[in-house]
């Protein structure tokens, strides 16, 4: 394959190793210094470790974006799918495979923009898999072009004198379709992101996680944002967790977000539902 | 009764001024442990008494285990709602360390100390967070404590507590305690309590009052529980771990995180712009570097102390 260097063999003192969870042989990864989805991607394995997921009992699936991109180093069964997708094309695996543990990752461009009607009906549905939504605000991928959760104001490379459309907020729009349980976390905070990632997974039916993550290259460039460690610690001075709601009156900036859990509904699950009626059918012999 | 104001009769000042003094308790603890509970015991008892009350209370960092305190003034009639330094006649500290915080409070020659040994290590204990540092947590024991003030009373009242079904009475069994140094009848006590705490744990707690009451008796006016094991708090004797961190330079991008992310400024970028360890003996172990690198390529182990790197990866 490649000539990179195997990495050093390290001792063992009973933490998570990501190691374990690498196809080493493709690392390391192709993503620019400091991009937040290389945390977030630690996060997921991280979690899926703590869960004890078995690594053949998992699928991963993900779209087409430098997020889409992160599934690739997964050593689990992984499907990087068409852009705007991979929530429908996992939606087909859960059910011809409902025994697997299906994860979607995918980005702000990916889930929100082409893939948005995937986005609304997957919460709908309510079918039992996680959508891990990274959100940098940008099509990091193809060079920097505006994207739904791009920030007034910012530049873009198809925003060169700011963006003023209004954004989505990714949270808001899954609780509104449906989604039963939704949360947010900044990569900043990756034992948080790890511990809501494991409660989303853990989940019986649709979960969504939008995740803050720096594109430092090109986002961060074009936007004077800093160099990654001053983008990621940025990320403090905007989050308010949810177990502080309406304590602090006024933002600490004109674009706060919420992170924590912050729905967690009590609804049928899709294939609970199908199994029933099938069920029933099957019974009264057959259907009209 | 008639109000008596101060220096109103000059003859009987003494007598005088003594029942115009408000009562003052002090309840103490940190955060969760029930303080406001006691205090609302305390307040409604003097209050149903006839008494004229005023209670205030600060919560402070409560969520986080930080400390909280009330104070209790009941009398004929009370002005202040704060207790002036050196007046308390009863301090009742839920944990250990804010019995001591408060001692100075406490009236030396009239005040009882009433306090659990029970030992909840604050945050701000941990000056450095090196695995198997000191903490800053007292040292002092309810025999050097109880020798410095007139009447005193140190119980593992969250041990009683435990051991009668519910570690949540433990501050029952502390009133128990109370109940004994102030001049309230006992059936108004347990009428008090049973108003204030959950409906389900009523016979639970009217238990553990007669726990508390009969643990005095037992022992007098002072002297600590010969149960009480007062070693230094857990966390104190772990084996000390020596963090070690990893770098994988082939996997390293230079994007500064690490280094500036580290609490304890261990890292740099050498002169490749690759993250180098510039000083172990700084680093804690606490894995932020690892958790935030993008690119996997820090690797933090705590390792035992004396564990040769074979041992550790067999
Ligand atoms: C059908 C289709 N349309 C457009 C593209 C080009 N394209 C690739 S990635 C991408 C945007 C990705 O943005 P996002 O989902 O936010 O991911 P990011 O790179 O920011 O993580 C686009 C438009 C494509 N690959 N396929
Ligand atoms: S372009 Fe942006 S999102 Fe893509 S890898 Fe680089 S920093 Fe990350
Ligand atoms: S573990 Fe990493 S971040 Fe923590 S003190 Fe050591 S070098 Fe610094
Ligand atoms: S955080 Fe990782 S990639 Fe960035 S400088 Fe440190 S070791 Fe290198
Ligand atoms: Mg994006």
């Amino acid at each position: 394959m490649n000539e990179r260097p195997a990495p050093e063999k390290l001792p063992r003192d009973g933490s998570f190793d990501i190691r374990d969870w690498l196809r080493l042989e493709l690392m390391p990864h192709f993503m620019c210094p400091g991009c937040g989805h290389g945390i977030a991607l630690r996060a997921l394995l991280w979690a899926l470790d703590e869960l004890r997921v078995n690594k053949d009992d998992l699928a991963v699936v993900s779209g087409i974006g430098c997020s889409g991109r992160t599934a690739a180093y997964i050593d689990a069964n992984t499907f990087h799918v068409t852009h705007g997708r991979p929530l429908a094309f996992a939606t087909g695996l859960k059910l011809a495979r409902p025994d697997l543990t299906v994860v979607v990752i995918s980005g702000d461009g990916d889930s929100l923009a082409i893939g948005g009607n995937h986005f609304l009906h997957a919460c709908r549905r309510n079918l039992d898999m996680t959508l891990i939504l990274l959100n940098n605000e940008i099509y990091g991928m193809t060079g920097g072009q505006v994207s739904p959760t791009t920030t007034a104001e910012r530049f873009t490379t198809t925003t060169p004198f700011g963006n003023n459309e209004p954004v989505f907020d990714a949270c808001e729009v899954a609780q509104a379709a449906g989604a039963t349980f939704v949360g947010r976390e900044a990569t900043l905070q990756t034992p948080n992101l790890k511990d809501l990632l494991k409660d989303a997974i853990a989940h019986h039916g649709f979960s969504v996680v939008e995740v803050i993550s720096d594109c430092t290259e090109i986002y961060g460039r074009k936007n004077d944002l800093g160099n990654s460690p001053e983008m990621i610690l940025a990320q403090k001075r905007e989050m308010r967790p949810e177990a502080y709601r309406n304590t602090v009156d006024t933002p600490f900036r004109p674009n706060p977000f919420n992170t924590g859990v912050l729905a967690r509904r009590d609804r049928p699950e899709y294939l609970d539902v199908y199994r029933a009626r099938t069920e029933a059918l099957r019974r009264q012999g057959g259907g009209k | 009764m008639a109000e008596t104001t101060l220096n109103d009769d000059a003859g009987a000042e003494n007598a005088e001024a003594t029942a115009a003094r408000p009562t003052n308790v002090l309840i103490v603890g940190v955060g969760g442990q029930g303080v406001i509970m006691v205090s609302k015991v305390m307040a409604t008892l003097a209050q149903r008494a006839g008494f004229e009350v005023k209670q205030s209370e600060v919560h402070g960092m409560a969520k986080r285990g930080g400390g909280v305190f009330s104070h209790v003034r009941f009398g004929h009639k009370v002005f202040s709602p704060t207790i002036p330094r050196g007046e308390v006649d009863v301090l009742l500290a839920l944990e250990w360390a804010e019995g001591l915080r408060w001692l100075n409070h406490l009236n030396r020659s009239r005040g009882t100390f009433i306090a659990d040994v029970k030992r909840i290590v604050p945050p701000f204990a941990c000056r450095n967070r090196a695995d198997g540092a000191p903490l800053g947590y007292s040292r002092e024991t309810p025999k050097d404590v109880l020798s410095r003030v007139r009447t005193g009373y140190a119980l593992n009242a969250s041990g009683m507590a435990e051991r009668l079904g519910n570690p949540r009475v433990a501050n029952t069994i502390l009133l128990g305690v109370l109940s004994t140094a102030l001049d309230f009848p006992e059936e108004e006590w347990l009428a008090v309590i049973e108003q204030f705490v959950p409906p389900k744990t009523v016979e639970v707690n009217l238990r553990a009052f007669g726990e508390g009451r009969d643990w005095v008796a037992r022992h007098g006016e002072v002297g600590p529980d010969e149960e009480v094991d007062f070693s230094p708090p857990a966390g104190l004797e772990t084996p000390p771990r020596r963090p070690r961190v990893f770098i994988e330079r082939a996997w390293c991008k230079s994007c500064d995180i690490c280094v500036k992310m580290c609490p304890e400024r261990c890292l740099e970028l050498d002169e490749a712009h690759i993250a180098r360890m510039r000083a172990p003996e700084r680093c804690t172990g606490c894995r932020l570097c690892e958790y935030l690198c993008p690119d996997f390529a820090i690797r933090v182990l705590r390792l035992p102390q004396d564990a040769s790197e074979e041992e550790a990866s067999a």
